[in-house]
């Protein structure tokens, strides 16, 4: 479960990225974050992951508040969350498989457990091939299902993917979606930001963001 | 395997991967970190040799009362009493010994490199003599003990001879304060060198930083890495300079062996033992180390 409780971010006297935003996100929900380019989706996504603190309001992800959270507790808590960014952040000296078994390294798994999870990992976004691939031999389509690969390799409870269909093109932008899909069946709650309506009818259900408020919020007509 | 070994191991591995990365920087910094260190190990080389040879003199002052040669030997065993009532009179603690010219002579004839002078002489050319050892705490006095000595009938020569030894040990001091500046102010350099050598690869890696951290890397696993490769250049630089300077005592060693042989002595610099080796390898291992941690602790902090 994820919880806005009148959140506002403020970076200067007039400059809101977020304003009174209260909403509550149900676990197993694959929710789209829509709005144009500037209206919060970007800050709302930092804040469930504890990269953004909110100026006021609280945010609770798991029942844990991100603003009381201690520098400290933060990593234990992104160890639970899987993050698909926009440019994807793969690193470029290291081939596909080391990218996915990253997250596994960091929490003190072993090489062997670590990569035989991040090959079923690549398995299930249909890249078991792509393992000893460097990313920058990879198509944009594949190097966003790679960061896919990435966020669940953990097996997170929460998926936060920010504008993972951006520079794709229909066919791979529905690839992606379609492995994204394919968690939120399993349990997994999906936030995804998007400025991309055509994709919105995937969703279960829609936030739609202007100038740091939540503007509108409705159930898709698919997942109903 | 626990946890903490793996991390610890998977550290190494990142370290040894950025310095493969870039090995030719990593070996410059070694260099320069081995100059800084080469020249508080040599002049440490330099004193642990130096101070058996200076310990091994008496820094108590001496006084050496030669007697004119054609003093009667009577005369010459009666003028300890005088030499004592003068001790007594200025309330000096001292040891008075009688040397008489035939054990000088037979003494001297045992340095080789004399006994040959002396055979040519024909007969023993050396006087009778006192030998006055004072405590450290009657130095104040000796000047005017000296001038009274001086004074007594028979007396030839009075000579102070422990002048050059505790001139000598004041140099060694002296030399020991000056090598521990040194030392202190290039083992800064050396955390200069390493603090910046960190930085670069620090703001080399931001992007590998960022998303560790956004994976849910701790601090620690961030930064230790950092702390492995500011250990490596550490030992491997404090091993070049031990090993350069102990390969430099062998042709300088040649030289001096050939200056001692003058003065009947086999006296010639050794390099230094295994602790005090493995002790200037750790210390170089913690100036890395303290390099590193300063550098990761800021560059970090500001990035995050």
């Amino acid at each position: 479960m994820i919880e806005f409780d009148n959140v506002s971010k403020q970076y200067s006297r007039d400059a809101y990225a977020l304003r009174d935003v209260s909403l509550s996100i149900p676990d197993g929900e694959l929710i789209f974050l829509a709005g144009a380019s500037g209206a919060g989706k970007s800050t709302l996504l930092k804040m469930i992951a504890g990269i953004e603190k909110p100026s006021s309001g609280r945010v609770i992800v798991n029942g844990q508040d991100i603003s009381k959270l201690k520098a400290g507790s933060l990593p234990y808590l992104r160890r639970k969350l899987g993050l698909i960014l926009q440019d994807q952040k793969l690193l470029s000296d290291r081939h596909v498989l080391a990218n996915v078994m990253l997250p596994l390294i960091v929490t003190g798994a072993s090489a062997s457990e670590a990569e035989s999870r991040a090959r079923i990992a690549l398995d299930k976004v249909g890249l078991p091939d792509k393992a000893q691939a460097m990313p920058m031999e990879l198509s944009g389509g594949e190097q966003q299902r790679v960061a896919i690969a990435r966020a669940i390799v953990n097996r997170p409870k929460i998926i936060l993917a920010d504008e993972p269909t951006a520079f794709l093109d229909r066919d791979n932008a529905n690839k992606v979606l379609s492995a994204l899909k394919i968690f939120q069946s399993a349990g997994v709650t999906c936030v995804i930001s998007s400025h991309d309506e055509q994709f919105l009818d995937q969703a279960s259900r829609v936030i739609y963001l202007r100038h740091g408020q939540v503007a509108d919020s409705w159930q898709a007509a698919v997942a109903a | 395997m626990t946890i903490w070994l793996r991390e610890h191991l998977f550290a190494i591995k990142s370290a040894l991967t950025h310095l493969r990365a870039a090995p030719g920087n990593f070996l410059f910094n070694v260099l320069v970190v081995a100059i800084a260190l080469a020249l508080p190990i040599a002049g440490l080389t330099l004193i642990e040799n130096i101070r058996p040879v200076s310990a091994q003199l008496s820094i108590e002052p001496e006084i050496s009362i030669f007697l004119t040669p054609d003093t009667q030997r009577s005369s010459a065993t009666a003028l300890s009493i005088p030499i004592k009532k003068l001790l007594k009179d200025q309330n000096i603690s001292a040891k008075l010994s009688f040397t008489p010219k035939e054990k000088a002579l037979a003494a001297m004839q045992d340095a080789s490199s004399i006994a040959e002078v002396l055979s040519t002489l024909g007969g023993n050319p050396l006087p009778d003599a006192y030998v006055l050892s004072l405590s450290n705490q009657d130095t104040d006095k000796l000047e005017k003990l000296v001038e009274q000595l001086r004074t007594l009938p028979d007396v030839d020569v009075v000579q102070v001879d422990s002048a050059w030894v505790k001139r000598l040990a004041a140099l060694v001091q002296i030399f020991q304060m000056g090598l521990l500046f040194m030392a202190i102010t290039l083992g800064v350099v050396v955390v200069v060198v390493v603090f910046n050598a960190t930085r670069l690869q620090v703001i080399s890696h931001q992007a590998e930083i960022s998303v560790t951290r956004l994976l849910g890397a701790t601090n620690t696993f961030i930064h230790r890495p950092y702390y492995y490769t500011g250990a490596f250049l550490g030992i491997l630089a404090g091993a070049i300079a031990l090993g350069v300077i102990a390969a430099s005592l062998q042709p300088l060693n040649q030289a001096i062996a050939e200056f001692a042989k003058l003065y009947a002595s086999e006296f010639r610099l050794l390099p230094l033992g295994l602790l005090p080796s493995l002790a200037l390898l750790g210390a170089s291992v913690c100036l890395g180390l303290i390099g590193a941690y300063l550098s990761v602790r800021r560059q970090l902090a500001r990035a995050s």
